[in-house]
């Protein structure tokens, strides 16, 4: 009884879907410069090209620090120098380009230029910052966030 | 001297003399593609971004609309720009009927594939076999998945990281060309390779 919808479920994945090891990947580290960490559950982790980033995951860049992501979806996220950015939701069905992005900006710069879930959807891709909500409609743009005023 | 040049601009503007708090700019869309559109939206108000350079300045919970240009970009994110991942480039290998042997047009791809791939630290790279509609449904989901299979081992074979490699297969339904059933199409006997 229980085998079945195993095996469905087996035959699905091979079928629609990526590796299992990819599975938590929301991103991967493209480019880094200067110092950058990332933060995960509060902990610091080593960074290199080819890191993988997941969803709340945080990267704060340092004053020299910058650091370019390329989503699964193919949207890339880049922040400049100063900057802390924290990839709160990230879903994303490769078979039907279905999904969707939240990016928060606390504070720095952040250039997003959207993907496949923007495509798709635009409405399910949106950059927060403390002040702010940009809504996608489809598009390559700039987040400038520069001070903590609510 | 501040709180006169404040009381100035209140008498004029609403926003009064609040910290300019975000700036928003729409960029032109990349070659092909459009500009799209943004929406930004604030406590005391949502406006749309629509044109290439369209500004919205955050001011005390209210975005204003204001326009940038390509050399103020330039200036101002040129460095934050000059740190984007380059976009995904897209390859396509085709094969021989009915198996996964590559067809000799496809070694020079790969080629250029393995080329890209050494130019990009930390690549990942997505593998999608295709088949043509000879044969059943289950048998060409197997063979697209054993033509992702073969790209994969080319990819390991030139250093992709194995773990970077995400493969599937999607039998006869995508095919790049619609013909009817059980004819031998080449075009859509292929593997679809994305580089990032």
């Amino acid at each position: 009884m229980k085998l079945r919808p195993l095996l469905l479920a087996a035959l699905f994945a091979l079928l629609t879907s990526g590796t299992a090891a990819a599975a938590d990947t929301a991103g991967i580290v493209k480019r880094l410069h200067g110092t950058v960490t990332l933060q995960r559950g509060g902990q610091p982790l080593p960074l290199a090209p080819g890191t993988a980033v997941q969803v709340g995951d945080r990267l704060v860049t340092g004053p020299d620090g910058a650091v370019g992501l390329t989503m699964a979806d193919d949207t890339l996220l880049t922040a400049g120098p100063g900057s802390t950015l924290v990839i709160s939701e990230f879903r994303f069905n490769s078979t039907t380009n279905e999904g969707n992005l939240l990016a928060t900006l606390l504070k720095g710069t952040l250039n997003v230029v959207t993907g496949l879930i923007a495509k798709q959807t635009p409405q399910a891709v949106n950059v927060q910052t403390r002040n702010a909500v940009m809504g996608v409609r489809g598009t390559d743009f700039i987040v400038d966030a520069r001070g903590d005023a609510p | 001297m501040k709180a006169a040049l404040c009381l100035a601009l209140l008498a004029g503007l609403l926003a009064g003399c609040a910290p300019l708090t975000e700036r928003v700019i729409l960029l032109p869309g990349a070659a092909g593609s459009s500009t799209g559109a943004l929406s930004v939206k604030a406590a005391r108000g949502e406006i749309l971004l629509a044109e290439a350079y369209a500004q919205a300045d955050v001011i005390g919970g209210e975005p204003v609309r204001l326009t940038s240009s390509a050399q103020a970009v330039q200036a101002a994110y040129g460095g934050l720009l000059a740190m984007r991942p380059p976009a995904p480039q897209r390859f396509v290998v085709n094969f021989e009927l009915g198996g996964d042997k590559l067809t000799p047009d496809s070694e020079p791809v790969l080629d250029r594939l393995r080329a890209a791939l050494a130019a990009i630290p930390g690549a990942d790279l997505v593998v999608i076999g295709h088949t043509d509609r000879v044969g059943s449904v289950e048998a060409n989901d197997r063979l697209s998945q054993q033509r992702a299979q073969t790209v994969r081992e080319r990819l390991v074979a030139a250093g992709a990281a194995p773990e970077r490699i995400s493969v599937a297969g999607r039998g006869e339904r995508e095919p790049a060309v619609a013909t009817d059933d059980e004819v031998p199409e080449p075009r859509n006997r292929r593997v679809e390779i994305k580089l990032r």
